[in-house]
């Protein structure tokens, strides 16, 4: 095989009703051409007594409760980039031949792997919600006939054999011409071929020449291959606009699903995302999303969205959104024997951005010690994925109790004896100081006066026991924290 | 309507068909390097479980048991996670190779850390997590809807992290466990090694019991 077809049928049919979940198991028709000369383009099974071409006030008529509606052409071209993607995971050589219909050029793939992958791209579209086929042969017409035959996947093996089952109508062949070859009893594709190409030149013409060439399925177009995605984004408007996070939530899916296919389709994966929302009131709600680890599953990037969308209130509807996916490699890894790895890595990661959609991100993470003796000076990095092995014990230990920070610090008033402080007033606290330790003296970035600081700190134990850090800078005092 | 069970064990064995989440035993430790916390507990904090840990008065030790643990999992490579809801936390305090295993949440406020404590509880990747409400007004956590608690305690049952709860005053109903530090540690400790403090220190056990393979009645 050389060619491929990916088709979905009913293609306007299925992408509205992809977009309108509502319309599902409903009698539904779409229309094509304005007032009295719409005529209907394609129809539900549920809709009974209509058919292809009828006008659309004869059809609802024949048919009480069919609902008619116009082609969503928004939908249609989402539809379109879902099916690009997939198909661009068979072969990089892809063409849109119609509507929801893909050519791709199999030349050089192994068979054995394309019909395994071809099964594979219908369950990526069934999982996206269309209903498609997939047909493979020597040549994009017998491909398109098979994807046209199938249910599922069809690769023809032998093309006399399939052509003899195939009806004529296959290569839609005009009235008069279909009259003539039932005249001869001519009813399958594989019948007309068996007759002599220059014998049906004489008798119908070039027509005649060209249907049987179509019949015998062949082909040597060069297909106009589409070209690969350089950025992987979706963008789409609300009419009328959005108060709610259900329909916002919703096609936030969707087109995340789109996007990630397309990533796919290149061999990526998203390391960033970007959210923009267009509000009524002219401004903007931008967000940006760093994924914890490089992935291309929709779940993941949905849990991210959707834990930082239940907490934005907006001042304004939302007219249109914006998602883009930053590209990036997939990730690579081999741990080694003695790794003290993650039990379930997706889960650690997820839930991470989710903490950081709760708490913000520059409040999760491993913390580290800052280079600088400023107190209070804190860095957080990523979490390691493994935990290395224990550095040795320090030789001096660490000692005494252990500060907890009070953030912010408490004011505090503290009265001096000899230069040392015996009592402490603050709005969380008072209380003489029964024992005090210090002073201890730390300062830096003396060599910029804009920027040097000096603090004098002190432990003192109060006279119910506890022990607190208080800390002068300048001519203010404040209760850094609590020794506990 | 069925006869009641006639002896303990048969009724043991009633309320474990009910309530097996209620009744399923630990999965396992986590030693915390406080030789009376690990005494009293069996071994130390038990995964699936709900500890608390109520520091009765300030400088009783809290922030040194967070301190020990740090260095009590990082020796055993345990993943650890702090939910720190008074964003009191002060990594110098340790050994900067005693923070590579630990997650930090410094949360703003009570919903935020309850928000985080309930993803944490439902992860799976963590030995410990510890949550830390100390710093927060007692009139705050009161509030606290009593559901909350018991959502953490369901979501932890079926997990194998050990959960500890620091508090001032004993917040969680229905807890597993509850040990109170009370006696103040004074001012002239201060040369005295952390891991010899956390081994001087004496817990009250308010609530539990450790728990023993069933007997045979």
């Amino acid at each position: 095989m050389t060619h491929s077809v990916l088709l979905i049928p009913d293609f306007a049919l299925q992408s509205l009703r992809r977009r309108e979940p509502r319309t599902v198991g409903k009698a539904v028709a779409i229309s094509h051409g304005d007032g009295r000369k719409a005529r209907i383009l394609q129809f539900s099974p549920e809709a009974r007594g209509i058919e292809v071409g009828l006008a659309v006030t004869l059809a609802m008529a024949r048919c009480p409760g069919l609902k008619i509606l116009p082609r969503d052409l928004d939908a249609e071209n989402e539809s379109t980039r879902i099916l690009v993607a997939v198909a661009l995971t068979l072969s990089p050589r892809v063409e849109i031949s119609g509507d929801g219909y893909c050519t791709i050029d199999l030349q050089g793939a192994d068979a054995k792997h394309t019909e395994t992958r071809m099964h594979a791209c219908i369950g990526e579209l069934a999982a996206a919600g269309f209903s498609a086929r997939a047909g493979a042969g020597e040549s994009t017409l017998l491909a398109y006939y098979a994807a046209q035959r199938t249910e599922r996947v069809l690769v023809i093996r032998d093309n006399a054999d399939f052509l003899a089952q195939l009806p004529l109508g296959f290569a839609t062949p005009t009235r008069s011409q279909t009259e003539v070859l039932t005249g001869w009893g001519i009813t399958t594709l594989g019948g007309l071929t068996n007759l002599p190409k220059a014998e049906i030149a004489q008798r119908l013409g070039t027509a005649g020449v060209q249907l049987w060439e179509r019949a015998a399925g062949e082909s040597n177009r060069v297909l106009r291959l589409v070209e690969p995605v350089k950025t992987f984004e979706a963008k789409w408007e609300y009419d009328p606009p959005v108060e709610s996070m259900e329909p916002l939530l919703f096609r936030l899916r969707r087109f995340a699903e789109c996007v990630a296919l397309e990533l796919r389709a290149a061999g990526m994966v998203a390391d960033k995302l970007s959210l923009v929302l267009r509000l009524e009131d002219e401004t903007e709600h931008r967000r940006e999303f760093r994924l914890p680890e490089p992935t291309g599953q929709v779940d993941g990037w949905m849990r991210v969205l959707q834990a930082h969308l239940d907490t934005v209130r907006t001042e304004a509807r939302v007219l249109g959104v914006c998602l883009t996916a930053n590209p990036a490699r997939p990730p690579e890894k081999q741990d080694s024997l003695f790794d003290t790895g993650l039990r379930d890595p997706a889960a650690f990661w997820e839930n991470l951005a989710r903490l950081g959609a709760v708490v913000g991100d520059n409040c999760v993470g491993t913390p580290g010690v800052a280079d600088t003796w400023r107190p209070d000076s804190i860095t957080l990095e990523k979490p390691a994925e493994t935990i290395p092995q224990p550095a040795d014990d320090p030789i001096h230990p660490r000692r005494g109790l252990t500060l907890r920070r009070f953030r912010p610090q408490w004011c505090a008033r503290v009265r001096l004896e000899e230069d040392r402080p015996i009592f402490v007033e603050s709005d969380e606290f008072t209380g003489s100081i029964r024992d005090a330790h210090g002073p201890f003296h730390f300062s830096g970035m003396w060599w910029q006066p804009e920027e040097a600081w000096h603090a004098e700190v002190w432990q003192v134990e109060t006279d119910n026991g506890a022990i607190y850090q208080i800390a002068r800078t300048r001519d203010d005092w404040s209760v850094e924290g609590v020794l506990d | 309507m069925p006869s009641p069970p006639s002896t303990v064990a048969a009724l043991r064995s009633l309320l474990a068909a009910r309530f097996p989440e209620r009744n399923r035993r630990s999965t396992g430790v986590v030693a915390t390097g406080v030789l009376a916390i690990d005494r009293a507990l069996g071994g130390g904090l038990p995964a699936g479980r709900l500890t608390e840990l109520v520091s009765a008065a300030p400088s009783t030790g809290g922030q040194t048991v967070m301190a020990q643990l740090l260095r009590t999992t990082r020796t055993a490579r345990q993943r650890i996670a702090l939910i720190d809801a008074a964003n009191g936390f002060v990594p110098d305090e340790v050994p900067s190779d005693a923070l590579r295993h630990l997650v930090w949440v410094r949360a703003h406020n009570s919903p935020e850390a309850f928000a985080a404590a309930d993803i944490l509880a439902r992860d799976g990747n963590y030995a410990v997590i510890v949550f830390d409400l100390r710093g927060l007004s007692e009139r705050t956590l009161m509030k606290t809807p009593s559901g909350l608690w018991h959502r953490l305690r369901h979501a932890v049952e079926s997990r194998p992290s050990a959960f500890l709860v620091q508090s001032t005053t004993p917040l969680v109903p229905a807890v597993t466990w509850r040990l109170v530090l009370n006696r103040p540690v004074p001012l002239s400790s201060r040369r005295t090694a952390k891991t010899d403090l956390a081994n001087a220190m004496s817990v009250e056990v308010a609530r539990g019991q450790i728990e023993f393979e069933e007997q045979s009645a």
